[in-house]
C-alpha cells in the first residue's frame, strides 16, 4: 500500500508542526507566531495529501469489505461518500475535512474488521478452533481501531464546539424530593 | 513424539505434559507405531498451516490498519497545531482557551 503512504515531504512538515506545536504550548510566543505561519502555508498541503490517502484508503476497505463484488464495494463507497458530505457539513474548513476524512475511514476499517473477525470466529465452529493468541491479537487491532474512531468523532467535536467559540453547555437539575 | 526401531520392530511415544512434568507415553507397536505417527505428523502440519494462515490474516489486518494509523496521525497533529494557534491550551486533557493570546 505503497500509495496510501505519506511522502516524506509532508512527513517532514508535519514533524515540524509538531515541534513548533510544542514549543508554542511551553510558552514560546515566537513559536506560535511560526506555527501560525507554517500552518497557512504547509496545512492545506497535508491535508489534500491527507484526503487523497483516505479516499483510496477508503476504495482498498471498500474493495476488501465487497470480496471485490463490484456492486457492493460501489455501494459501500456511495455510503462512505454520503457519510463524509453529511459530516463535513457546509463550507468545512480544512482541518474539518480531514477529520472527516478519518472518521469515515476508521467507520469502514471497524465495520471490515469486524466482519473479519466474525467470519474468522464462525469459521472455527466447524473446523479445528483457532489458535487463541491469534484471536487475541486480532481482536487488538480491531479495539484499537475502534478507539481511534471514537476519537476521531471527539476531535471533530472538539474542534467543532472550540472553534464555535461557544462555552460547553452545562446542566444544572434540581430534583425536589421533600 | 518418537518412533523408535529396536531389534527390527518399531514402537512409537507420544509426550505428554502433565503440570510441569512431562512423560513419555507408549502409544503402539509395528503397524499402529506407524500409523499413529503418520497421523501425528499430519496433525501437526496441518496445525502448522493453520498458524500460518492466522499469521497472514494478523498480518492482513495490520496491513490494513496502517494507512488509518498515518491519517490519524496526521490528524491529531494538525488538530494540535490548529488549537494552540488560535489561543488554546491543553489544560488537564482539556483545551482551555489561554487568557492572553497574541
Amino acid at each position: 500500500m505503497r500509495a496510501l503512504e505519506l511522502r516524506d515531504e509532508d512527513r517532514e512538515r508535519i514533524r515540524e508542526l509538531e515541534e513548533l506545536s510544542t514549543k508554542a504550548e511551553e510558552g514560546d510566543k515566537d513559536a506560535r507566531r511560526k506555527l501560525r505561519v507554517a500552518l497557512r502555508e504547509s496545512s492545506p498541503g497535508v491535508v489534500k495529501r491527507c484526503s487523497d490517502i483516505a479516499s483510496g484508503y477508503r476504495g482498498v476497505l471498500a474493495k476488501t469489505a465487497s470480496a471485490r463484488n463490484p456492486l457492493l464495494q460501489e455501494a459501500l463507497e456511495e455510503r462512505m461518500e454520503g457519510m463524509r458530505d453529511e459530516i463535513a457539513g457546509d463550507n468545512p474548513t480544512p482541518l474539518e475535512v480531514l477529520l472527516t476524512e478519518r472518521i469515515v475511514s476508521c467507520w469502514m476499517l471497524v465495520e471490515l474488521l469486524e466482519a473479519l473477525n466474525t467470519g474468522y470466529y464462525v469459521r472455527d465452529t466447524d473446523r479445528k478452533r483457532l489458535d487463541p493468541r491469534y484471536f487475541m491479537q486480532m481482536v487488538k487491532i480491531l479495539d484499537s481501531a475502534y478507539r481511534r474512531y471514537i476519537a476521531s468523532i471527539q476531535a471533530l467535536a472538539r474542534v467543532r464546539k472550540l472553534q464555535a467559540g461557544t462555552p460547553g453547555i452545562q446542566y444544572n437539575t434540581q430534583i425536589n424530593l421533600s | 513424539m518418537a518412533l523408535e526401531k529396536r531389534n527390527g520392530n518399531l514402537y512409537y511415544y507420544r509426550s505428554e505434559r502433565r503440570g510441569d512434568e512431562i512423560r513419555k507415553v507408549y502409544v503402539g507397536s509395528g503397524e499402529i507405531a506407524r500409523l499413529a505417527h503418520e497421523q501425528d505428523e499430519q496433525r501437526r502440519a496441518e496445525e502448522e498451516a493453520e498458524r500460518g494462515r492466522a499469521q497472514d490474516e494478523v498480518e492482513r489486518m495490520e496491513a490494513l490498519v496502517a494507512p488509518a494509523l498515518e491519517i490519524g496521525e496526521a490528524a491529531e497533529v494538525l488538530e494540535r497545531a490548529h488549537l494552540i494557534a488560535t489561543g488554546y491550551r491543553r489544560y488537564q486533557r482539556h483545551w482551555r482557551r489561554e487568557r492572553e493570546s497574541t
